[in-house]
């Protein structure tokens, strides 16, 4: 199995396209051969599509990854499949409204509220799928897990409202993030590989000082994610220093000061009035 | 992996296969820059540099952005015209070789004429890769493209097929052959769809390692190895050898370190960490267990076999002491303890007990009360398993063993000194 394929090729590929042409190959039937023996299978087809694919791909032979591939500090998968991705998606893709019915965080839930679904957003960290939706009424953009969904049902939506939906989503997703910086501490420059694989998640650039040699990486990222860049800066410890982000440094020194007042070590006085961030933008 | 920058294509083609960026990219492009100094005598700044002009943003699209890298093998114009065109007509029908030939033969001046030996060698490449079949068993061979999961599918079948690929090719591994089908699946689903239906992604994927599918690069001709029982040679990076990457170019100690050193070992495992989103290879070498990581490897090669009894004996060894390994450390079982600090009374949820038990592999919590519980797990080591706990800062007090609490203070202390002064 060669991903570097002479078939794979750019040009050929954009040769074909012109015409219409489509081409799989083995290697392509072989993984998804594999895969549908995963039981998300069973939930991403009806039973008669999934045994028209087993039948299509009968010659073809399974991998034997599982067999030497091992996977560590997996976070357990919650699903890969939820029964409500098919008929979800294909609100999203008749850019058709809805009216939708879930759970909140205190337990309650609201009933029918009016919606535009837009994405569905799978986190790596959570493993597990949320709803991106906009809220008719209270004119606020929201992110609902799928198995905090109770109920819903297609509600038309004129296809200027979409279109204003998703233009004001596109003003404000830039509008939304800001930029901190975080320097990598020069003993730990060493490092860097794996440093850099942590933050590969977030939008970011890196710069490098040669007069110092110091490495700085600017990372560009909504508030509302700066609970996890936080737990990432933690999880690398001494090797890292938020130089630009003033929220992120106030909760780097109160971390900090709770840890060691846990291991019974007195620093100075906390500050006063730090709040942990809510998700601002984003009501769950 | 160098051939991949080698010009199959230029600044355009690159912005228009992207369109996106490539973020992540910094490192690897650098390391690249490394290896490639360190191989090869050609300059590839050029192609590296127009990485850095490219931009990327999460929230717009689900492909993978480095993708491309697997489109980049480079092929004759001639080459590249002729396999298009016999794809192109086995689409429309069935044909036998000869009949392509003179298909061929209509191929633009400037490019030359295929003679019948050229078309049965890529006929027979086609149909070793999967992507034509022959149609009879009798010659003279008829051949038809072998793209039923394309063609025989309804719109709708077409596009959970889509979903699936997609949903799998992000959240699990291996993925690039995932992505590749996922390409070819969208295409033919643009193609198919009505103009005032057009074809829409709706899926985003959040916090992901776009640069792990690079690595992947190795994983088929290792697993090769393993199946095969065979040892592998290769040259290889370490970490220690990074150093800064234009500073120190001139310094001679530098030069010898990014030669990268020649490693043989019996491959046993392959691991993908989660956790920084890296692949490694664990081997058997004569000094024991060897662990490498992926990126670091290149000019990997086949060498000889070992017996089965052998490559049986090595594997139960290894496996055994990665038993409690929370990564690949294969060092002594140690028992960890540690008290987690439930949210404040206020929120709803517990989100640190919930971390925990998400991501706390076989650890198990063994006592709990209002306020807090206590985990316990025996793991190789206690520094693969550091970041983590570290992780949940002031929610999370290591009480055992007593080096690992120690150094956890030591730890905070600086940090601590790190902001005081803000």
């Amino acid at each position: 199995m060669n991903p570097f394929e002479k078939i794979f090729n750019y040009q050929i590929l954009s040769r074909l396209e012109d015409t219409g042409t489509f081409v799989v190959t083995a290697y392509e039937r072989t993984w998804l051969k594999t895969m549908l023996e995963h039981p998300a299978a069973n939930e991403a087809f009806t039973a008669e599509t999934l045994l028209k694919l087993r039948q299509m791909l009968s010659m073809d032979i399974v991998m034997d990854t599982s067999e030497y591939l091992i996977e560590k500090a997996l976070t357990q998968e919650k699903h890969v499949y939820h029964p409500l991705l098919r008929p979800l998606r294909r609100l999203i893709s008749d850019r058709n409204g809805m009216k939708i019915s879930f759970i909140v965080k205190d337990g309650r839930e609201n009933v029918e509220h009016r919606g535009f679904p837009y994405k569905l957003e799978y986190s790596m960290v959570k493993r597990e799928w949320y709803l991106l939706w906009f809220h008719m009424r209270h004119r606020t953009f929201m992110s609902t897990r799928i198995e905090q969904i109770t109920s819903f049902s297609e509600q038309p939506i004129s296809p200027k409202t979409a279109d204003q939906i998703l233009e004001k989503l596109s003003l404000i997703k830039h509008a939304r993030k800001s930029e901190v910086c975080i320097e990598v501490v020069r003993d730990y420059n060493q490092e860097l590989s794996r440093i850099m694989y942590a933050f590969s998640c977030f939008e970011k650039t890196v710069d490098y000082d040669e007069e110092h040699d110091k490495y700085q990486v600017r990372i560009h990222l909504p508030r509302d994610e700066y609970e996890f860049l936080l737990s990432k800066i933690r999880f690398l410890g001494k090797r890292v220093r938020v130089i630009k982000g003033d929220y992120l440094k106030k909760r780097m020194l109160e971390a900090s000061t709770k840890a060691l007042a846990r291991y019974g070590i007195e620093t100075m006085q906390l500050e006063e009035g730090l709040i942990p961030i809510e998700s601002s933008l984003y009501t769950r | 992996m160098l051939m991949l920058m080698s010009g199959a294509y230029n600044r355009q083609q690159f912005a228009e296969r992207l369109g996106i960026s490539v973020h992540t990219f910094d490192k690897t492009t650098r390391r690249l820059k490394d290896i490639a100094a360190a191989t090869s005598s050609q300059s590839h700044a050029e192609a590296l540099d127009l990485i850095d002009a490219v931009r990327h943003t999460y929230y717009e699209t689900s492909d993978p952005i480095l993708l491309f890298l697997f489109r980049a093998k480079s092929l004759k114009e001639s080459e590249s015209a002729r396999i298009s065109i016999i794809l192109e007509t086995l689409h429309a029908q069935t044909m036998t070789a000869i009949e392509l030939m003179d298909v061929c033969s209509s191929m633009p001046a400037e490019l030359s004429i295929p003679d019948e030996k050229t078309i049965r060698s890529d006929l027979k490449y086609l149909e070793a890769v999967g992507a034509i079949r022959k149609e009879s068993t009798t010659r003279p061979y008829r051949y038809r493209l072998h793209n039923d999961l394309l063609r025989e599918l309804s719109e709708d079948e077409l596009t959970d097929l889509f979903d699936f690929v997609n949903v799998m090719a992000n959240t699990q591994v291996p993925s690039v052959q995932g992505y590749l089908l996922q390409d070819g699946l969208k295409k033919q689903l643009k193609h198919i769809l009505p103009e005032d239906n057009p074809f829409i992604d709706p899926f985003l994927y959040k916090y992901h390692y776009h640069s792990r599918i690079l690595d992947e690069v190795h994983l088929f001709t290792l697993l090769r190895a393993i199946r095969d029982r065979r040892r592998v040679q290769f040259l290889y990076f370490t970490p220690k050898a990074e150093k800064s990457y234009t500073a120190q170019q001139t310094n001679p100690l530098f030069e010898r370190q990014s030669a990268g050193k020649q490693h043989k070992t019996l491959p046993l495992k392959i691991v993908y960490d989660h956790q920084y989103g890296r692949w490694y290879l664990l081997g058997m070498g004569r000094e024991g267990i060897r662990k490498f990581r992926m990126e670091g490897m290149t000019h990997i090669e086949e060498a000889e076999a070992v017996s089965e009894e052998v490559y049986g004996r090595k594997t139960v060894e290894l496996m055994e002491k990665l038993q409690t390994s929370w990564l690949i450390d294969t060092g002594k079982p140690i028992k960890v303890r540690a008290r987690f600090y439930n949210p404040s009374a206020g929120e709803q949820h517990n989100f640190i007990k919930h971390r925990v038990l998400l991501q706390g592999q076989w650890g198990e919590i063994v006592e709990e009360d209002e306020e807090s519980f206590i985990y316990v797990i025996s793991v190789n080591g206690i520094y693969e398993i550091k970041p983590w706990l570290r992780s949940f800062g002031s929610s999370c007090e290591v009480l055992e063993p007593r080096q690992l609490r120690h150094e956890m203070i030591e730890e905070w202390k600086e940090l601590h000194k790190y902001y005081e002064s803000i």
